[in-house]
């Protein structure tokens, strides 16, 4: 290896284990001075690059770490639980959506609907169960009473008249039975007095606070019910 | 979670020093290289589990750190040649004629191009060979050695020609 060759790979790497220079090195005494010469240059770049390190920088380094993470670990949690609600008040508004959206936009749609429903539960020839106090009892709930018996009462109860608390009523009618439904005014349904299908017919009156709607089949004289209603009801309010 | 922190504390005792001092000799300031090293750990605990060979941790570590520093370039344009002597002091001086020298030394080594000082500092710091210095800093391996040799020629021209006037620069 000549001397240029030699200086120059020493230069780059004076810890060079390669076997041309450690050949060179043993045949060659002042190609070995020269290297012992590179070095010890080289321990005083290493003592000169090998500045002093603040001594608190290890331990610095560590917390600083931990209190990264564990502020990451809070900023989980919180995602977690702001998620978990998300959710939640997804679910709720679905549910609440599902159950109380309006799928009917014209009262004697959902009348019929609903009675339609609820056909299948009711006979004319059942027993008529309902006393007039229990009736009124619910009736309070519209600030209104009866009077009298309006007939056989075979149930009345709250139900959901499209997402408004409303009573219905199921009295015995000439054929099958008649239902009376007690909804609050409300302004998301349009009424019109009269309504039908195939099956049922339909009529409404109105008073300030609630619609009276009554259903019954093709036989039945709902003018006459409805008569009967205007007689016996009483409004408080 | 605890073999992590078992990892990243190992890592930060084993490698923070040598981190340091290239942080210091890229950047010539100790706040900001104690704050490139800060930041590199950090990101470092973040990709841990990315880190395969422990082997390489020491490279993966310094490649982090120089883009954190060329980050810092993109955020704020600072002077880099401009080095200040005061920030290089060393407080501790255990021999003082040793440390006289290597003061002078790191004078000369600050003001060495850029070029030179990076493969310098990998080598003698990182402990890295020629081959792994070209792959950090995307060079052919010729290049890096030429780097070196020129690093260390400086150096040693400067030692052999300036003997007289350090005493008096220092003194």
């Amino acid at each position: 290896m000549d001397d240029l060759q030699f200086r120059r790979e020493i230069y780059a790497d004076p810890k060079s284990k390669s076997p041309d220079i450690q050949a060179a090195k043993n045949t060659d005494p002042a190609k070995l001075k020269f290297a012992q010469e590179v070095d010890e240059l080289d321990d005083k770049i290493s003592n000169a690059l090998n500045i002093p390190v603040p001594e608190d920088l290890c331990q610095t380094l560590i917390l600083r770490q931990s209190l990264a993470s564990h502020q990451q670990q809070k900023r989980k949690k919180y995602i977690r639980v702001a998620l978990a609600a998300s959710i939640t008040l997804a679910i709720g508004l679905t549910v609440n959506q599902l159950q109380f959206s309006h799928a009917y936009d014209s009262v004697g749609d959902y009348a019929i609907a609903h009675v339609n429903h609820e056909a299948k539960y009711f006979s004319n020839d059942a027993e008529a169960n309902v006393p007039l106090g229990a009736l009124n009892k619910k009736m309070a709930s519209f600030n209104g009473s009866f009077t009298d018996s309006m007939g056989d009462l075979l149930m009345a109860e709250f139900c959901r008249f499209d997402g408004i608390k409303s009573l219905h009523m199921v009295f015995r009618g000439k054929n099958s039975p008649v239902n009376v439904f007690v909804v609050p005014q409300s302004k998301h349904l349009s009424y019109k007095t009269v309504f039908d299908n195939h099956q049922y017919n339909g009529i409404v009156s109105s008073t300030n606070e609630s619609h009276i709607i009554v259903v019954g089949d093709k036989a039945e004289p709902l003018e006459q019910w409805q008569l009967k209603l205007q007689n016996q009801l009483r409004w408080s309010a | 979670m605890a073999t992590k922190q078992v990892r990243y504390e190992a890592l930060v005792k084993a490698l923070h020093s040598d981190l340091y001092r290239y942080a210091f000799w890229l950047t010539h300031d100790r706040q900001v290289s104690e704050d490139l090293v800060q930041e590199t750990f950090l990101r470092a605990w973040r990709a841990l589990d990315s880190l395969k060979d422990e082997k390489a941790a020491k490279s993966w570590l310094i490649t982090i750190l120089r883009r954190e520093n060329a980050r810092r370039f993109e955020r704020k344009r600072f002077e880099m040649s401009e080095y200040e002597e005061a920030t290089i002091q060393d407080v501790k001086s255990t021999n003082a004629e040793q440390e006289i020298e290597n003061q002078w030394l790191r004078d000369k080594i600050a003001k060495m191009p850029e070029e030179y000082r990076e493969p310098l500092v990998l080598q003698v710091i990182g402990g890295f060979s020629g081959e792994e210095i070209a792959t950090m800093l995307s060079l052919n391996k010729n290049t890096v050695m030429t780097r070196l040799f020129r690093a260390r020629n400086q150096l040693k021209d400067a030692l052999e020609d300036e003997p007289m006037t350090r005493g008096i620069q220092n003194g």
